[in-house]
C-alpha cells in the first residue's frame, strides 16, 4: 500500500464535511462578533473585567465553562473584543482556552475514554489546556502588542496607503467615519442592519482560512497511509510528537477529537493527552485562521512553544505514570 | 467595482453556499456527511445565510457600514486580490459539491485501516441497532388484547421498541426478542452489534451460533486469510463528520467469495460465530448467502 493516494472524490466528501461541520460555528461567531461590533461599547467591557490583568486573564481562561465556542468562532469573536477594549492578553488566553476548557469537551472526553481512565484524562486535559492558556496569556502580557498582532488587523490607520482589504464597503476616497459613533446613533433597525453586514464581513473574511485549512486536513485524512505512524507508538517520545503532528494536521473539532485520538490504542496515555491538548490550541486550520489576527512569526512561535511545553508536560505525566 | 465587492459578490457567495447546505439538507445527502446532531446546525446556518444574502441584495452596505480607515476586514490591498478571495469562497465549495460521493472508496478504509476490536471505538455507538434491551409491558390476562408482533426490518437506526416484543402470556420472553429480526427469522445485526459481541458474554450469547443478516461493503482481507476465504463487511463509523469516519469490519468467511468490486454493498446472510485467533477473540459470519443490495438511508454508521 503507498503511503500517498489521492483521490478526488474521497477528498472532496472529506473537505465539505469538515466545511458543513465548521460553518455553523464560524457563522455563529461572525454573527457574536457583529452583534458585539454594534451594541456593546468599550466601556461595557472595561467595566465587566477585573482591574487586575492577572485576575482578568484567569477569568477568561474560565470563560469557555459559561460561553464555549468552537475554535473556528472563537478567533473571529476576540478580534472584535480586542477592538473593543479587551486586553490582548486576555483576548489570546481565552481564544486558546474556550476550544478546551467546556463543558461538551469535558464530557465527549469522558466518553470516549470511559474504559481507559476517563476521570484522569478530562481532568487533566481541561488542566493543562487551561494552565497553558493562561501562561500564553501571562506572556502575551509582556510583549509589546505590536510584535504580535498583524498591522490593520484591527483597522488602525497603517499608513500613507488606506487598506481596503476585503472590506465590503469601502469609505469614500478622503473620508474617515466613525463606525462606533454611526452604529450607537443608528435606531434598533438600522443597528441589526450593520449587526449583519458586519457579521458577513467577519465571516468572508475568516472562511477563506478555514477553506485553506480544510483542503489541507482533507488532503491528509484520506490520502495518507496512517499506518506510517503506526511504529512510532513504542516510543515514548516520539508517540507523543507524532500523535500531537497528526492530530494538528487533521484539524478535527475538539467537540469530538477525543473519540478518533482514543482509537489510537497502540499509543500511550501520555501521547493521547499531549494530542487532546494540543490539538484544540493549534492545529493546521487554526495556522490560517491565526494568521488573520497575528503576525506569522507569533503564530510559527506560539506552535513551536506549545508544542514542546505540552510534549514535555505530558512526556513528564507519563514518567509519574498517571493514567 | 466597488459596486460589485460591496453588494453582489458577497450576495453571490452567501446565496451560494445557502443554496448548497440547503440542497444536501433537503435531498437527504447531508446523512453522509454529518451525524444527526451536526445537521440542524448545518441547515440553521443556510437558512441564516440565505436571509443574509437577501439583506446584502436589499441594503447594499454602504460606507456607513463599514468605513475603510476602521475596516478591519483585510485581506489583500487590490481588487485582485478580492477576486481571488471570492474565487477561493465559491471554487473549491462548488467543485466539491458537484462531484462528491455518498461514500468513500476503498482506498481510504486502506489508508485509515480499518477497526476490528470494539475496544479501539470508546463510546457506545448510538445508532448501534440491538446493544441495549428495553423494558418489556407487563403481560395481560387476555392474550387476545395483546399487541401483535411487527415484522423486523433491515434499517440501520430504528431502535428496538417495546412494540417489536408481542407479550401475550405470563410467561417472561426469552431474551433475544429485543432483536430486531427478517421475516424468516433471521436477527438483523450491524457490524458493530458483532464487534461489541465479541467483546461481552452476555452480548455473545445472542449472537453466537444464530442465522444473521448484515449489510456492509465489500473489502479483501489480507491479515487474516490463510484459506482465502474470508473478505470484510466494513461500514464507515463517523463521530461528528464524514471526515473523522473510521472503518469498521467484521470478518465474513464463504466458500464462493463473491466477485464484485470493492466497496459495493452487500447483504450477508450466515451464521454469527467468535472463534479465538491469535489470542484475542473474533467476530466472523459464516456466510450462507452473500448479494449484492442497495445501500441503506443511512450509508454511516454513528
Amino acid at each position: 500500500m503507498p503511503w500517498f493516494s489521492f483521490h478526488f472524490q474521497d477528498f472532496a466528501l472529506s473537505f465539505l464535511s469538515v466545511l458543513f461541520e465548521g460553518i455553523p460555528f464560524l457563522l455563529l461567531g461572525s454573527l457574536i462578533s457583529g452583534f458585539v461590533d454594534v451594541f456593546v461599547s468599550s466601556d461595557r467591557i472595561a467595566r465587566l473585567l477585573p482591574k487586575s490583568s492577572t485576575a482578568s486573564i484567569l477569568l477568561c481562561g474560565l470563560l469557555g465553562l459559561l460561553f464555549p465556542m468552537c475554535e473556528c468562532g472563537s478567533v473571529v469573536v476576540i478580534r472584535r473584543f480586542i477592538k473593543k477594549g479587551l486586553p490582548l492578553s486576555s483576548a489570546v488566553t481565552y481564544m486558546l482556552a474556550t476550544p478546551i476548557v467546556s463543558p461538551i469537551v469535558a464530557l465527549s472526553t469522558f466518553a470516549a475514554f470511559k474504559a481507559h481512565s476517563p476521570w484522569e484524562m478530562t481532568v487533566l486535559r481541561l488542566t493543562l489546556g487551561f494552565g497553558v492558556a493562561a501562561v500564553v496569556g501571562l506572556i502575551v502580557e509582556k510583549l509589546p502588542v505590536s510584535a504580535i498582532l498583524r498591522p490593520g488587523a484591527l483597522g488602525e490607520p497603517t499608513g500613507p496607503r488606506r487598506r481596503a482589504g476585503l472590506s465590503v464597503a469601502t469609505a469614500p476616497a478622503g473620508e474617515t467615519l466613525d463606525f462606533g459613533a454611526i452604529a450607537q446613533s443608528a435606531g434598533f433597525g438600522k443597528k441589526l442592519l450593520l449587526t449583519v453586514q458586519s457579521a458577513t464581513a467577519d465571516f468572508l473574511d475568516v472562511t477563506v482560512f478555514l477553506i485553506m485549512g480544510a483542503v489541507v486536513a482533507s488532503v491528509f485524512n484520506t490520502a495518507v497511509n496512517q499506518e506510517i505512524i503506526y511504529p512510532l507508538a513504542t516510543n515514548p517520545p516520539l508517540a507523543i510528537a507524532s500523535l500531537m503532528t497528526l492530530r494538528s494536521l487533521l484539524s478535527i473539532c475538539s467537540t469530538t477529537d477525543a473519540f478518533i485520538i482514543a482509537s489510537f490504542a497502540t499509543f500511550p496515555f501520555a501521547a493521547k493527552l499531549a494530542a487532546l491538548v494540543f490539538g484544540p490550541l493549534f492545529d493546521f486550520k487554526l495556522f490560517w485562521l491565526y494568521n488573520m489576527l497575528f503576525k506569522t512569526r507569533a503564530v510559527v512561535a506560539l506552535g513551536i512553544g506549545l508544542f514542546i511545553v505540552i510534549g514535555l508536560l505530558c512526556w513528564r505525566i507519563s514518567a509519574l505514570h498517571l493514567g | 467595482m466597488n459596486s460589485a465587492f460591496r453588494r453582489w459578490l458577497p450576495c453571490a457567495t452567501l446565496a451560494t453556499w445557502s443554496t448548497i447546505l440547503l440542497i444536501f439538507c433537503v435531498s437527504g445527502r447531508m446523512r453522509a456527511f454529518l451525524t444527526p446532531e451536526f445537521r440542524l446546525g448545518a441547515l440553521a446556518a443556510g437558512i441564516a445565510m440565505g436571509v443574509m444574502a437577501l439583506v446584502f441584495l436589499l441594503f447594499p452596505a454602504d460606507a456607513n457600514c463599514c468605513s475603510a480607515a476602521e475596516c478591519g476586514h483585510t485581506f489583500f490591498r487590490r481588487s485582485t486580490g478580492k477576486i481571488i478571495t471570492f474565487l477561493i469562497l465559491l471554487l473549491p465549495i462548488t467543485t466539491a459539491a458537484m462531484f462528491s460521493p455518498s461514500g468513500y472508496s476503498g482506498s481510504v478504509v486502506k489508508n485509515r485501516v480499518a477497526i476490528t476490536d470494539a475496544s479501539q471505538l470508546g463510546a457506545t455507538p448510538r445508532n448501534a441497532a440491538t446493544l441495549k434491551p428495553v423494558d418489556m409491558p407487563l403481560p395481560t390476562k387476555d392474550p387476545n388484547n395483546a399487541p401483535a408482533p411487527q415484522p423486523a426490518t433491515a434499517t440501520q437506526t430504528a431502535p428496538p421498541t417495546a412494540a417489536t416484543a408481542p407479550q401475550p402470556s405470563q410467561q417472561p420472553p426469552p431474551a433475544q426478542d429485543y432483536l430486531q429480526r427478517t421475516p424468516d427469522g433471521r436477527i438483523v445485526a450491524e457490524v458493530l452489534d458483532l464487534l461489541y459481541a465479541a467483546q461481552d458474554n452476555a452480548l455473545r450469547k445472542d449472537f453466537e451460533g444464530k442465522p444473521v443478516e448484515l449489510i456492509g461493503q465489500i473489502m479483501p482481507d489480507a491479515s487474516n486469510n490463510a484459506s482465502g476465504k474470508r473478505f470484510k463487511a466494513v461500514r464507515m463509523f463517523m463521530t461528528c463528520c464524514a471526515a473523522d469516519a473510521r472503518p469498521v469490519a467484521v470478518l465474513a468467511e464463504s466458500d464462493t467469495k463473491p466477485d464484485l468490486p470493492e466497496m459495493s454493498w452487500i447483504k450477508i446472510s450466515g451464521t454469527a460465530t467468535f472463534p479465538v485467533e491469535n489470542g484475542r477473540r473474533i467476530a466472523v459470519l459464516k456466510a450462507d448467502k452473500v448479494e449484492k443490495c442497495n445501500p441503506p438511508e443511512e450509508t454511516m454508521l454513528y
